[in-house]
């Protein structure tokens, strides 16, 4: 079954979340922390400011995406998932990233079939992602 | 070594400036192909430029197109960053200008390395271009040696841009990087030097 088909029904939709059991499943730490070899010497905390940087933007592309659904602006969709891509890829919140792929490459007659029901799965992933990073940034700053 | 981030990501665009940085690396950020291109435009720009091929305004690709009609004896070493691997991008990326090109999400030895690579080349280029212009001064100086010079059929005197006539030594020297040093050629030794060693010799003084 293609990616497309298994997405038009909510029952498929499920089909594809189950990789997320938890939140922690949402951001893959070792990444982010990998960012630790980078810190400078002058007290300030990258991974700290790279999950307040995140959790700043990422919002507004989903709302971007969002509006862009509702629009179908299809090339302003991929645009902004694309960039929520990037971004999510770099500190390892990849479902929110690869859910991101998918959307940027819908293509077809109707390019677009399916692409609510990832957004949709894109909002609550990020959600946890959310939970994750805001846990993160909690302990790093104690 | 200055480097120019074109990245509208902020995420992408604060971890590139805190890995250069760390590399050694004088880095400038910019938020938009527009932003970039102002400031890669500008005397004495970055000579290493990392941009983002999808950026909102100017891209990358466009970028790079623009930044290759500034004429430069250093034209700045240009490395796209695109999320799409596919042999088609790359070709239009290189063919847009673009010296190099990573995929996202890239390596950060590959990108420490490539960023060496362009390094290097700048260098070479720069060295080349001061060789260049020493070249075209000396040139210019051989230019002024091959035109037509006035000279005095009878003392050989040369008549110089000031309209004053000079020696051809005074001449010669003003004009290229010549020095002189003085000695007699046999012709001039036995048609002058040798009958005045010898009036000297006859004169009642050497007695």
């Amino acid at each position: 079954m293609s990616f497309e088909r298994a997405i038009t029904t909510e029952a498929n939709v499920l089909a594809f979340a189950p990789v997320v059991q938890t939140t922690s499943d949402a951001v893959d730490l070792e990444l982010l922390n990998a960012f630790e070899e980078l810190q400078a010497d002058d007290g300030s905390d990258l991974i700290v400011e790279l999950i307040d940087l995140y959790l700043a933007d990422a919002p507004q592309r989903i709302i971007a995406i969002r509006e862009a659904l509702a629009a179908s602006e299809w090339v302003t969709l991929k645009r902004a998932a694309h960039n929520l891509k990037g971004s999510s890829g770099n500190l390892g919140v990849r479902l929110v990233a690869e859910i991101c792929e998918k959307l940027e490459h819908l293509v077809g007659p109707e390019p677009m079939a399916g692409a609510g029901d990832l957004v949709q799965l894109l909002q609550s992933q990020f959600d946890r992602a959310r939970e994750t990073l805001a846990a993160q940034r909690r302990l790093r700053c104690e | 070594m200055r480097v120019i981030i074109a990245e509208d990501d902020a995420v992408s665009r604060r971890i590139l400036e805190t890995l250069l940085s760390k590399w050694g690396y004088e880095v400038t950020t910019t938020l938009d192909g527009e932003a970039a291109w102002n400031a890669l435009q500008e005397p004495g720009a970055p000579s290493l430029a990392i941009l983002d091929i999808m950026m909102p305004g100017v891209d990358g690709l466009e970028l790079c197109r623009r930044v290759r009609l500034i004429p430069a004896s250093v034209p700045p070493y240009l490395i796209l960053l695109t999320a799409n691997n596919a042999v088609s991008e790359i070709v239009k990326g290189i063919e847009a200008g673009a010296d190099d090109y990573l995929t996202k999400p890239y390596d950060r030895d590959e990108l420490r390395v490539r960023l060496q690579v362009g390094a290097r080349i700048i260098e070479l280029q720069t060295k080349l271009a001061e060789r260049v212009q020493q070249l075209e001064a000396a040139l210019s100086h051989v230019k002024q040696l091959e035109g037509i010079l006035p000279i005095c059929s009878y003392c050989k005197k040369i008549r110089n841009d000031l309209n004053s006539w000079e020696t051809v030594e005074t001449y010669v020297a003003d004009h290229s990087e010549a020095e002189f040093s003085h000695g007699i050629c046999p012709g001039c030794y036995e048609t002058t030097v040798k009958p005045q060693l010898e009036s000297l010799r006859m004169s009642p003084s050497a007695t």
